[in-house]
Formats: C-alpha cells, sequence, structure tokens
C-alpha cells in the first residue's frame, strides 16, 4: 500500500516502516525555541539537569526572538537574556535575536528548512514549515526540553486528508480568503490531529508567502501539519537557500499514487470572496461584505500568515486603489514578517509611500498576535488584523477583532469601515 | 486511582488565551502563582473557588491555541483532579501528558454531566460514575501509559539514557 507524505517524512525521521496509528520515536532535525517561552525551555532544562546538562547538537537548535523584540519591559528583557546566556554556554551560535524578525520565516531563510525535516517550537504555527514540505509542530516547553537531550521526541503517526484547489482567484480574493473559507466550512477541530496534503493547480501555481498562508492556519483547525509538495520557482527558491539536497528530499516525501486519504475534498477558488472571521473566533466566517460598513478602530497587516512581501506589496495596490491615504479616524500598523521582507519593501518605495499615508511600519515581528505586543487594543475597541486568532481578548480585554487578507484589511484602513476590497479595485 | 470532585462545566474551543492569559507569561514564573490565575478570563469563580480534586468538564477541542504549557500547569498546579472533555486540542493533549495532568475523552459523559455536580472518575475501572449513570473510557494507549508511568516524558527519556 501506498505511503503519504507524513508517514514517508515519519519513516525517515524514525527509521522505521510506519502505518497509521503507530506511536514512534523521530529523530529532529531542529529543535526550536521563540523569545515567548524559550527562557522556560531553557530553565527547565538547566534544572533537570542541574545546569550540567549539555545539549545532544548545538547545531540543530535555534532561538528567534520575534513576539517582544525589542524588549518592551524589564522581565521581557529578562528572559531574553536567559536564552542568549543559555545559547553562548551550550555553544549554540543559531540565535537570530531581536533584528531578524518572525521565527518560522527566518529559519526558511536561512537555509534551515527541508522538505522532509522534523522540526520542533515554541510556537503553535510551527506548522506554517509545511509550506516547503517539512513536519514542523508547536509543543509546550517539555516537550522542547525533552527532546534536547538526544534530539528525540515521539509523535503518533497521524491519517491524513487532501485538500485539492482548482480554479483562479477573482479579483479582491487571494489564498487568504480560500484559508478562511477552508476554516469556516471545516470548524476550529475540523482537521483534528490530522496531516492534510494541500495539492492542485492554484496551489502548484501558489507562490511561497500564499503557501505559507495557507499552511499557517491548520493548527486553527486542530490539524498536525499541512503540507506541500515543493515545485516550480518555490523549489528553485528552497534550493538556493537550503542547498541541492532539497531536490532528493522533495522526491522523498512525494505521496505515492495510492497512499490512503481519510477524505478528500475539492474546492474551486474561482467562486469564493472575499471573506473574514468574525469576533471572536476563526471559525466565525462571513463574506466582507455582510459585515461593510462595522466601524472600526485599527488595522494590523502582518503575522506569521500574512506578513510576506506579497502580502504587503497586496496591501499597497488597494492603498493606491485608494488614493494613497488611509483614514485619520483609524490606527494602521504593517509589520513585515522578516529584516528581508522589510529591506525588499524599501528597495521597491513603498515603506515611504505608506509612511505618507500615515501608516505606522514597524520593525519585524509578530507584532499585534498577542496582547503582549506595543499596538494593544483597548477595551471596547474594533479591530481588523491579518493575524490567525482573534478570540476574545487576545490583542486586549474588551476588544474584538476581524480577520482577512492583507487587500481586505487595508480596505478597511482606506475607508475606516470594514470595505470589500472590491470596491476599491473598480 | 480513584478521584472525586466538583464539576466545573465549559463548551466548546475553550482556548489557552483564556486558561491562561498571555500577559502573564513573563510576569508569572512560579508555579503556584500560575495557579492563582487559573482561568481568570473564562470564569472567574474557578479562579477565586476551585479545590484540590475539582474536575473540569468540557465541549469539543479543549484547550486550542497557543501551545503555552502554562495553560497545562496552572490546572496541574492548582490539584484539579482530571480534565473530561469531547475532544482535546493536539498541542493541549501532549502538554497534559507531559505535566501528568489526567484528561478523559468521552462525549457521552460530558453530555450527561451537569455543572456543579460531584463525579467520580475510576482509573482502574476505566468509569466515569455520574449522577446519570456510568460512563466507560479507554484506558490510555501502551505508550503513552509507558511515559505516565516513568512520571513524565522528560523522566522517560531520562530513564531511556541511563541518566538520574
Amino acid at each position: 500500500m501506498g505511503k503519504t507524505m507524513i508517514e514517508k517524512i515519519i519513516e525517515r525521521a524514525s527509521g522505521k516502516q510506519v502505518k497509521v496509528g503507530d506511536r514512534v520515536w523521530c529523530h529532529m532535525d531542529l529543535s526550536t525555541a521563540r523569545d515567548f517561552g524559550g527562557a522556560n525551555c531553557t530553565e527547565q532544562f538547566d534544572k533537570v539537569t542541574d545546569k550540567k546538562g549539555l545539549v545532544w547538537d548545538p547545531d540543530k537548535i535555534a532561538f528567534t526572538f520575534d513576539l517582544q523584540a525589542p524588549a518592551h519591559s524589564e522581565g521581557v528583557a529578562k528572559n531574553q537574556k536567559t536564552i542568549r546566556d543559555f545559547a553562548k554556554r551550550q555553544g549554540i551560535s543559531k540565535v537570530f535575536d531581536i533584528n531578524w524578525g518572525i521565527g518560522q520565516h527566518v529559519l526558511l531563510e536561512n537555509g534551515l528548512v527541508k522538505p522532509g525535516d522534523v522540526i520542533l517550537g515554541t510556537d503553535s504555527h510551527m506548522n506554517l514549515l509545511g509550506a516547503v514540505g517539512a513536519f514542523a509542530t508547536g509543543v509546550g516547553n517539555t516537550d522542547i526540553v525533552a527532546s534536547w537531550f538526544k534530539g528525540t521526541n515521539w509523535f503518533r503517526v497521524p491519517e491524513s486528508m487532501k485538500i485539492t484547489a482548482t480554479g483562479t482567484f477573482g479579483k479582491g480574493v487571494c489564498m487568504r480568503d480560500y484559508l478562511t473559507y477552508l476554516v469556516g466550512r471545516l470548524g476550529a477541530d475540523g482537521m483534528s490531529f490530522r496531516s492534510v496534503e494541500f495539492d492542485g493547480p492554484v496551489i502548484e501555481n501558489a507562490n511561497l508567502a500564499e503557501r505559507i498562508t495557507l499552511c499557517s492556519m491548520v493548527t486553527e483547525m486542530d490539524g498536525k501539519i499541512g503540507l506541500i509538495l515543493p515545485n516550480g520557482e518555490v523549489l528553485d527558491w528552497l534550493r538556493s537557500r537550503a542547498g541541492e539536497e532539497v531536490i532528493e528530499r522533495t522526491k522523498m516525501i512525494t505521496p505515492d499514487a495510492d497512499a490512503t486519504y481519510v477524505s478528500h475534498m475539492t474546492v474551486d477558488v474561482s467562486s469564493l470572496e472575499p471573506l473574514a472571521s468574525c469576533p471572536d473566533a476563526p471559525d466565525n466566517v462571513k463574506p466582507v461584505r455582510e459585515v461593510a460598513g462595522t466601524p472600526i478602530n485599527q488595522v494590523h497587516i502582518g503575522s506569521c500568515s500574512n506578513g510576506r512581501f506579497e502580502d504587503i506589496a497586496a496591501a499597497f495596490d488597494i492603498l493606491k486603489a485608494g488614493g494613497f491615504t488611509v483614514s485619520p479616524s483609524v490606527r494602521t500598523i504593517i509589520t513585515p514578517s522578516t529584516r528581508e521582507v522589510m529591506t525588499r519593501c524599501a528597495e521597491a518605495g513603498m515603506i515611504q509611500k505608506f509612511l505618507e499615508a500615515g501608516v505606522v511600519f514597524t520593525n519585524p515581528t509578530c507584532s499585534l498576535c498577542t496582547a503582549e505586543h506595543y499596538g494593544v487594543l483597548p477595551s471596547g475597541d474594533v479591530g481588523v488584523s491579518t493575524t490567525n486568532r482573534n478570540f476574545i481578548g487576545k490583542v486586549g480585554k474588551g476588544s474584538n477583532t476581524y480577520l482577512m487578507s492583507p487587500m481586505s484589511a487595508m480596505a478597511a484602513a482606506v475607508r475606516g469601515v470594514i470595505t470589500d476590497p472590491r470596491d476599491l479595485l473598480r | 486511582m480513584k478521584i472525586t470532585g466538583k464539576v466545573w462545566k465549559y463548551g466548546d474551543d475553550v482556548n489557552t488565551d483564556v486558561i491562561f492569559p498571555g500577559k502573564y507569561t513573563y510576569t508569572i514564573k512560579e508555579r503556584s502563582e500560575m495557579a492563582k490565575v487559573a482561568l481568570e478570563d473564562l470564569d472567574p469563580e474557578f479562579t477565586k473557588n476551585a479545590a484540590p480534586g475539582d474536575i473540569i468538564v468540557g465541549g469539543k477541542n479543549w484547550g486550542c491555541g497557543s501551545s503555552r504549557e502554562q495553560a497545562v500547569s496552572c490546572l496541574k498546579e492548582r490539584g484539579l483532579g482530571a480534565i473530561i472533555a469531547k475532544g482535546f486540542a493536539r498541542i493541549y493533549y501532549r502538554n497534559c501528558l507531559n505535566e501528568g495532568l489526567p484528561i478523559i475523552v468521552s462525549p457521552e459523559a460530558v453530555d450527561a454531566i451537569e455543572a456543579g455536580e460531584d463525579v467520580t472518575v475510576d482509573f482502574d475501572r476505566g468509569k466515569i460514575v455520574t449522577k446519570k449513570g456510568e460512563f466507560a473510557f479507554p484506558p490510555y494507549p501502551d505508550f503513552v501509559r509507558g511515559l505516565i508511568e516513568d512520571g513524565g516524558l522528560i523522566p522517560h527519556v531520562k530513564k531511556s539514557l541511563g541518566l538520574k
């Protein structure tokens, strides 16, 4: 019987033949922690080894400072220092400090992620690395610490589902809307513990930014990982960053034609329209036009879901269509996902235009993914954001957030109320 | 092992931000302090009054959202006896195993149990005893039981490496 992508990945990592339901020990290619949670890991490792323990391989551990960068309080600063000190003591050189950006994106850009890799991290959205065929997952600090002893951890081989996308996005509609559609259709536990293979012509033609968007919210459907087989320009890019081995790895994880899937659905994206996750859950999905006119106080464009160059460029096009001004009644914040993305935005001349339009353009971070960052919302305010969660109070107690695409978010910033971006593109 | 406790009942998709607010992840490092704010944004009554041995009953997808382990630590430290739910989010599920907090999947029991009643979980017989009758639940898989019997993932890994 044929194997799915996740079965092939786990077979490589465990060195065993596996089937769905098996629980096996796997070798980690990378075990990472971010500033948010990282100090808990280093302190716990020191505690359980009486500060004498050495990590199994300093080259396979990375720290990324992305949630609260630069530090905004003494507590945060102290935790970041704890991580830096631990890394120095353990000989860990992959410390991507406050000047780099969002961890998963930084790891990708630095060629540290290959198709078929198994990667742990303290961020629940680690699994966006499935965008290049890696099996990455968010875990708690105990799982990270346990992996640092000898580079292993255990996984249950999950059932796989397949979701195929056909057709072409209409004007004002993009990958984020396809993702929002899936979250609304499948629900908050619609991928429960499963691996999901995304395929079809829409995916094969998608750029890296779009693939990242799609895989970034698998967690919001309780999925284990969303996987895309690298091809075309994405594979070329990956090869340029991570080396020739990615070609062989891509072959290795290619699913067999007779692999078994518990479900297979096909979606024609041509019929989609701009969608929003309404307060206070990602799966509370409505068309943007149904909530159009809702007054808002703040717009945020960025995050591991939609903070790539292409996302910011899409927002730029809407700003241009709207006359290069954002509504003075709305605070508009744009946060690129990495320094590399920010540099590209600068080179393209976009940052100056954003600033002139009244946008706050920040350094690369996770930004408004939690209330632990500048820009939090006061009670009673309504926000629009391209992040991945809008749980009650997530970015400020008593506030509410609508999640939507960069195009829809910028349309809201321009008009000062929730706006269907197609209204600006006419 | 058998535990009996008062039930605190909640709905579907309860996320880790309301179990342990993100604003505390840096300011609170001591487990005893974590316990004091457990469920603060979901149910202030629980935060004030939950007693050791009490049981949380949740709907589907309990513990979705952020991977923060404090969302389990705060309840474990509070002395919670168990969580019974229709289902658990996968990262939360792992964190419970790692923290040694008993979790049970039983949609039937969740539907039958009322908030505030006393419920007994009999782990040896694999039964939940409620006002409306008994509900069987399957034992943990052997692999998971092995982890739990060693005292969690880290002791298990250390044992396999011959470390104290």
